[in-house]
């Protein structure tokens, strides 16, 4: 009896003795994101966005009592160091979750990294459709907006400007160039717009006004252009010195005209329209105090993917709490159609592709700077769910 | 250094240097294995994922960088786009094993696929020498990941994931391609067997005509050897050894990405010969593994490891221009050459 009764004194120590040690276990989340080289910028911002919100749910006590510990690596925006820094996090440091990856090759590689290991990941830049559609994965998620939202929130606002306008497209010669022309032509030709031409471009084109004879002769009312960086300052300037800005709405995608190159373009990006997911002037009380806190902890303004990350904190926070649990399993069917404050506004989790459904932004640049002309309701941009596989 | 005796220079008649280095490799290379089995016993006792993983991931990239070292330690042939054929066989493994999971049918497939494109791209690049071939190798090497990258069937950007779990069937037993140590043990046998291709390769008599190759390409025709025909046909077998590597890649990590032909992959090939040992052979292997183990390391200690792998490889070049065999390799020769005695 005495054996018994020491043996359940024991018991009794180490569950007293480990008890409160588990609660105050903290949280880990992994981060995998470029920290060096080209897309370290994008990597910034991810990295801000995510310990501001880090510091504002650890202040308040945490998730379920825990703290978060974020995990940082440099993925140098290259899938294969990005798979080999995952499994790192997952196998060596048992991260409980893992975010962070930007350019698309990463995001799906660390994606079936994640299946195979059984854990969760989100992605909160990348915006290439195939993410939640044909290569969806059930150990994926997307809290911010794909380009086919983007795209979709562009059209329908260009379809209430100018109905059944004629629209003309110039993209970059190069696969993604292609795809966004493709599926911009697609939405619009939807809403009743006809396309009068299609020119695409090598990437770093000096002269653009090879193309202006056509681009005339077809008469659009809408100019569609997926062109970035430098060759946008090339395209706009030399439109504008051949007068065919007048009378023509251009529009293009999100990364077309940036605060990069917006300086360079000058007078010519007046006018520029495109859909973002993000906008530092959306009126609400949630982003109004989310870019004074942004600006005052890192003195640089946030863009959506700094806004984007900061918003994945408080969806991992919400779906483990409805979960009452981090295993893999039931934080997954929590994160299935949870809806959660973003500096967006509500966001919710669609569940049949795990792609964010968020109101969408259409943005007008006005002597360099970008201004809210319409809003596009989350349902309205989001699209059909692609996702088979699950 | 005992060298200056007679004694000595005797026995350095009465055995080939160059042969005796090579068999100081050979011991290093033994070295090696043991520590491996050593390391994969610990794994396994420990029950390790991670870094069973990341060894096998450094002996895969040590095999290309043993075919990097071929081209520039024994031939004189500095390649800035050898990456490719790594890539190339990566991505023709991945291919067939979307198709079907059969280990034999992928190297099958690369080995065949890679003497025909290894060929063709060799007639292109040995018709120039020194710098003008390093530039087309790199220019080579950027056009062909460029058309990946833009090529929808290839997955383009994106790259290609969903390679399946592969069965290795070996006769006597099945290696899963994702159980840990099995698949590292795996890859260990694969790469010595590729090691003992090459030493062996470059010890007959067409080995030597390489070295000649370096030494004076202008003379030996004069010797009555085709200079033409041996390099190509060693840059055909380097990209035999790469793609042979690179067609393990898709079957540790289930996917193939552009990147992996980019210039990053084949300048780190580079750095890793270098820091290794040029025309060591050993010293490849042992510098994939170094560089991999200190990338990860570093890595997560400060987001600016590459300032510290530039310096270390600085560093490599200045002090240790022989690199890591530079310093350990003679000691074994002189042992070796002891011992024979």
């Amino acid at each position: 009896m005495f054996k018994l009764g020491k043996l359940y004194t024991l018991l009794l120590a180490t569950t007293i003795l480990s008890a409160p040690a588990l609660a105050a276990d903290p949280i880990k989340i992994g981060v995998v994101t470029p920290l060096s080289g080209t897309y370290a910028p994008i990597g910034q911002q991810v990295r801000w966005g995510l310990e501001l919100a880090t510091k504002e749910v650890n202040a308040s006590g945490g998730i379920m009592g825990r703290q978060i510990q974020l995990l940082f690596e440099d993925e140098e925006a290259n899938p294969s160091v990005a798979v080999q820094k995952a499994e790192k996090l997952f196998e060596s440091e048992k991260v409980d979750f893992l975010t962070g990856t930007v350019n698309s090759g990463s995001t799906l590689a660390v994606g079936q990294t994640a299946e195979r290991a059984g854990k969760l990941i989100a992605t909160t830049v990348s915006f290439a459709d195939s993410i939640t559609g044909d290569k969806c994965s059930p150990n994926v998620f997307r809290v911010n907006a794909r380009a086919g939202q983007q795209s979709a929130a562009l059209a329908a606002w260009v379809a209430k400007q100018k109905p059944k306008a004629k629209v003309y497209f110039l993209g970059p010669d190069y696969e993604m160039g292609r795809s966004t022309v493709a599926t911009f032509k697609r939405t619009i030709e939807g809403l009743g717009a006809t396309s009068v031409g299609e020119v695409f471009a090598p990437l770093d084109s000096k002269d653009y006004t090879q193309y202006f004879g056509q681009l005339r002769q077809a008469r659009p009312e809408v100019l569609y252009t997926s062109v970035a960086g430098n060759d946008t300052v090339r395209l706009l300037t030399q439109m504008q010195d051949f007068g065919l800005l007048g009378n023509l709405l251009v529009v293009g995608a999100s990364g077309t005209v940036t605060s990069q190159n917006i300086g360079a373009i000058g007078a010519a990006a007046d006018g520029f329209t495109t859909g973002v997911g993000y906008s530092t002037q959306i009126d609400n009380p949630g982003n109004k105090k989310f870019v004074a806190d942004f600006k005052a902890a890192t003195k640089a303004d946030p863009d959506l993917y700094g806004a984007d990350s900061y918003g994945l904190i408080y969806f991992y926070k919400a779906a483990v709490e409805k979960a009452q649990s981090t295993a893999t399993d039931k934080v997954r069917a929590a994160m299935a159609d949870l809806k959660w404050a973003t500096p967006q506004g509500e966001k919710t989790m669609r569940a049949g592709d795990h792609q964010a459904i968020q109101p969408m932004y259409v943005v007008r640049v006005n002597s360099g700077k970008f201004n809210i002309v319409g809003e596009v309701g989350g349902d309205e941009a989001i699209g059909p769910d692609e996702c088979k596989r699950f | 250094m005992r060298s200056a005796s007679s004694k000595d220079a005797s026995a350095f008649l009465a055995f080939d240097r160059s042969g005796l280095a090579m068999r100081a490799s050979h011991v290093l290379v033994v070295i090696l294995v043991v520590a491996a089995f050593g390391f994969a016993a610990v794994g396994a006792a420990l029950n390790d994922t991670f870094y069973l993983r990341l060894a096998t991931e450094a002996l895969i990239f040590g095999g290309f960088a043993l075919s990097v070292d071929i081209l520039l330690g024994y031939t004189g042939l500095l390649s800035l786009g050898h990456a490719l054929y790594f890539g190339f066989g990566a991505y023709v493994s991945a291919l067939v094993l979307k198709e079907t999971p059969s280990f034999w049918a992928a190297m099958g497939a690369v080995l065949a696929a890679t003497l025909v494109f290894g060929f063709i791209t060799g007639l292109i690049a040995n018709r120039v020498r020194g710098v003008y071939f390093a530039l087309v190798t790199f220019g080579i090497a950027q056009v062909a990941a460029k058309a990946v990258y833009n090529t929808r069937a290839l997955g383009a950007s994106d790259g290609l994931i969903g390679i399946p779990i592969v069965p290795i069937n070996l006769g006597f037993m099945t290696v899963m391609s994702n159980a840990p140590v099995a698949f590292f043990l795996f890859t260990l046998v694969f790469v010595i067997l590729l090691y003992v291709a090459a030493a062996y390769l470059l010890d007959t008599s067409f080995g030597r005509i390489l070295g000649a190759l370096r030494v004076n390409e202008h003379r030996v025709p004069f010797l009555g050897y085709s200079t033409h025909r041996a390099r190509l046909s060693i840059y055909v077998f380097a990209a035999i050894i790469a793609a042979l590597s690179g067609a393990l890649y898709p079957m540790l990590r289930g996917f193939v990405s552009p990147e992996l032909m980019f210039f990053t992959t084949s300048g780190n090939a580079v750095i890793t010969v270098v820091i290794g040992g040029v025309g060591t052979l050993a010293g490849a292997l042992y510098g994939s593994v170094i560089l991999t183990v200190l990338k990860s390391v570093i890595g997560t200690m400060t987001e600016h490891h590459l300032i510290v792998i530039g310096i270390l490889f600085m560093a490599v070049v200045i002090f240790l221009p022989k690199g890591l065999m530079g310093v350990i390799r003679p000691r074994i020769a002189r042992r070796l050459r002891g011992g024979a005695r």
